[in-house]
């Protein structure tokens, strides 16, 4: 990886213009499509961090988005501005993140899995039967985008920068996360626990940690997604959603910083560029998802990984024929 | 839809792109073609789209033929408001669609903005209630229904009690609330409040509370396969007073599976293709000629709404969308001057229809008109 880094550096430039600048040419249903493919992104990075870097099989990261979204909707209905409620809702996720993760503690890979849909599910429950306070299944509607420094953020544009800005920030946060003691010890808890037991990895308080920490960064992106769509119901919340975000784990990259935003740009901008199949575009993308498995089953990003070893294989082979 | 049928539309597509935009006037449908929505949002589109084929085949809207566009929302709200600002971004004229009430709550603020006129299917009560100049309905609301029915147990049944069995989700609960307080004021009584689960299978300890409570009438307020189970629990413990209730008691689903147990029960049907009317018989023949299916209220409502449209765009007597949504308000389309509305219908001041309504029978496995309501516009006339 060291030697690529040039390679990285320009990619990363060519990723930040295309970022910024791209938008001013879109019309409003492009820039809205971009910035709900930003959000997916920042909910990925947060479960990237818990299934691709500790390994945790979770499959409720729906409910963290949902949690932080009915939390921001609900305040800002009465009267909260969004900079009180948005860390109020963050900070909420965190909480229950942590005590989610118990029970990771104590069931591991599918029994975990289903746990957590468990939990998606009675989230998503209490969303629809609280009526009183959560609309029920009619949602809550006409939610606000807040202003930043009396600037406001209503417009399409303003709101995209803004999420934006924050999505590069958890980014560059997670980044520095991933390579700190921290995420040494998540991959460590990912590869071998008793291994990292035994190096001295408190197993209990970096699985608490990881799951919190992935919740919370669904929480953030919970907070901009019940601005941005300003509508919110259970089922956008649900289960479901909770695949699709492990889906587009696994199909970027589990693991691979970068990962997210393939998965990102799979799961939620593929569907819309397949439009133009017609009835055929749910299907379309059920086979690409179905040959990306069976191709890729490390994700996108495991591509130059298998390429390099194709290459390293023939090499070998072609010495050894000599 | 086949390979060659797609490789066609996509080069018809890329060639309309080409032709000038003046003949046309475009519209969109955007419709639950995935997701929980999948049923009623397809047979609505199939609705529009029938409606947009015979006009095309005709003289079109003002001359202009219709350039339709299809878009799945999955239903799901975020992207139906992604699609909304798509196809507002395209320009059209009118938005048909979405069905479920979620996604047109924020369809509509779209189309509000846009000053594009919407026509949605959803039944809620909300959506008009917002006062959206732009928003319009194809089907009466559980608020408009209901108390009807209750007026039918009060006045035509002479009813003096009353138990209602109703199913514990958004539809039921929304159901047994406007049953509830539309017969407060009259002089039946409710001896009996029941509680159902969706997908319930066993009915038999509701059917005997309803049947203790001995009541003159029954009030059943459950989907399709649960009014059949319902119905066939009814005829097995003997129950002879009358059964009640409202579209989906008497649908066709539900006739088919509870068969005999079926015949007597009454319900109050907004839209269905068995109405005594000419119009909708052949409108029923068409439908299933081209799809291979009977079609539903959904069908209706994606049908009729194109033709609301066309009647209010010919009202103005131009292309112009504030117009239209004015024009809409309060306008009478009768079914003689556009056949395609197939009832005569009128808007309110809200956006709100109102039209004729049936209450129906269940004799020998059929549906049979008993009585049919005549919408409020006329009477007044």
């Amino acid at each position: 990886m060291k030697t690529k880094l040039p390679f990285m550096m320009s990619l990363f430039a060519i990723a930040s213009f295309v970022m910024l600048v791209l938008p001013l040419f879109l019309k409003n249903y492009g820039v809205y499509l971009m910035s709900y493919w930003l959000i997916f992104v920042l909910a990925t990075i947060g479960l990237n961090l818990i299934l691709g870097y500790a390994g945790l099989k979770s499959l409720g990261h729906a409910a963290f988005m949902g949690i932080a979204a009915y939390i921001v909707a609900m305040m800002m209905k009465t009267g909260i501005d969004f900079w009180v409620a948005a860390p109020i809702a963050v900070i909420a996720c965190f909480a229950i993140g942590w005590i989610i993760g118990y029970p990771a503690l104590r069931v591991q890979m599918h029994y975990l899995a289903f746990a957590t849909i468990g939990f998606n599910e009675v989230v998503a429950l209490i969303f629809r039967n609280e009526e009183h306070y959560t609309g029920g299944t009619f949602g809550i509607n006409n939610i606000a985008r807040p202003s930043l420094f009396g600037y406001s953020l209503a417009g399409n544009l303003e709101f995209y920068y803004f999420i934006l800005f924050i999505v590069v920030t958890v980014g560059l946060l997670t980044y520095f996360l991933v390579r700190s003691p921290w995420g040494k010890a998540f991959t460590a808890l990912r590869d071998n626990q008793i291994r990292a037991e035994s190096v001295g990895v408190n197993i209990q308080r970096y699985t608490l940690l990881a799951f919190a920490t992935g919740s919370a960064i669904a929480g953030v992106a919970g907070c901009l997604l019940a601005p941005l769509v300003q509508y919110i119901e259970p089922t956008q919340f649900n289960s479901q959603t909770s695949i699709l975000l492990y889906l587009m784990v696994v199909l970027g990259g589990s693991g691979y910083f970068w990962g997210p935003i393939l998965g990102g740009i799979i799961g939620v901008l593929f569907p819309e560029w397949l439009r133009f199949a017609e009835g055929w575009y749910m299907l379309f993308f059920g086979l690409i998802v179905i040959l990306l498995m069976v191709k890729l089953p490390n994700g996108l990003l495991s591509l130059p990984e298998i390429i390099n070893q194709r290459k390293a294989a023939k090499e070998k082979a072609a010495a050894q024929a000599r | 839809m086949n390979i060659r049928k797609l490789i066609g539309a996509v080069a018809l597509a890329v060639a309309a792109t080409g032709v000038s935009a003046q003949q046309t006037v475009k519209l969109a449908s955007l419709v639950e073609l995935s997701g929980a929505g999948t049923t009623a949002g397809t047979t609505f589109r199939n609705g529009v789209d029938l409606a947009v084929k015979e006009i095309n085949a005709g003289k079109g809207i003002l001359g202009r033929k219709i350039d339709m566009t299809t878009l799945d929302t999955q239903s799901n709200p975020g992207i139906a408001k992604g699609l909304t600002q798509k196809v507002i971004d395209q320009d059209v004229f009118a938005i048909f669609g979405p069905v479920f009430s979620g996604s047109i709550m924020v369809s509509m603020s779209e189309s509000q903005r846009a000053e594009v006129p919407n026509f949605t299917g959803g039944e809620a009560a909300a959506i008009t209630k917002q006062g959206n100049p732009y928003v319009f309905r194809t089907s009466f609301t559980q608020a408009d229904a209901i108390p009807k029915v209750v007026k039918y147990i009060n006045n035509t049944i002479k009813a003096k009690t009353v138990a209602v069995i109703y199913q514990n989700n958004d539809f039921g609960k929304g159901g047994r609330d406007v049953f509830m307080k539309a017969i407060e004021g009259t002089s039946t009584k409710v001896v009996a409040d029941i509680s159902t689960e969706q997908a319930q299978v066993d009915f038999s300890s509701a059917v005997l509370k309803a049947k203790q409570s001995n009541a003159d009438a029954v009030f059943i307020y459950v989907t399709e396969e649960e009014s059949a189970r319902a119905l066939k629990e009814f005829k097995k413990q003997g129950f002879n007073k009358p059964l009640i209730g409202e579209t989906t008691l008497t649908g066709q689903k539900v006739i088919d599976l509870a068969g005999d147990a079926a015949n007597g029960a009454i319900a109050h049907v907004g839209l269905t293709a068995d109405a005594p009317n000419a119009n909708i018989r052949a409108y029923k023949a068409k439908f299933q000629k081209e799809y291979g299916f009977v079609p539903d209220h959904n069908a209706i409502k994606g049908y009729t709404g194109v033709y609301v449209l066309k009647a209010a765009i010919e009202k103005v007597g131009k292309f112009d969308r504030k117009e239209v949504a004015k024009a809409m308000h309060g306008i009478k389309i009768l079914a003689k001057d556009q056949p395609g509305v197939l009832l005569d219908i009128a808007f309110d001041d809200k956006g709100d229809l109102d039209r004729e309504s049936y209450f129906v029978q269940v004799k020998n496995g059929k549906q049979e008109v008993i009585q049919t309501f005549q919408p409020a516009f006329t009477s007044k006339k």
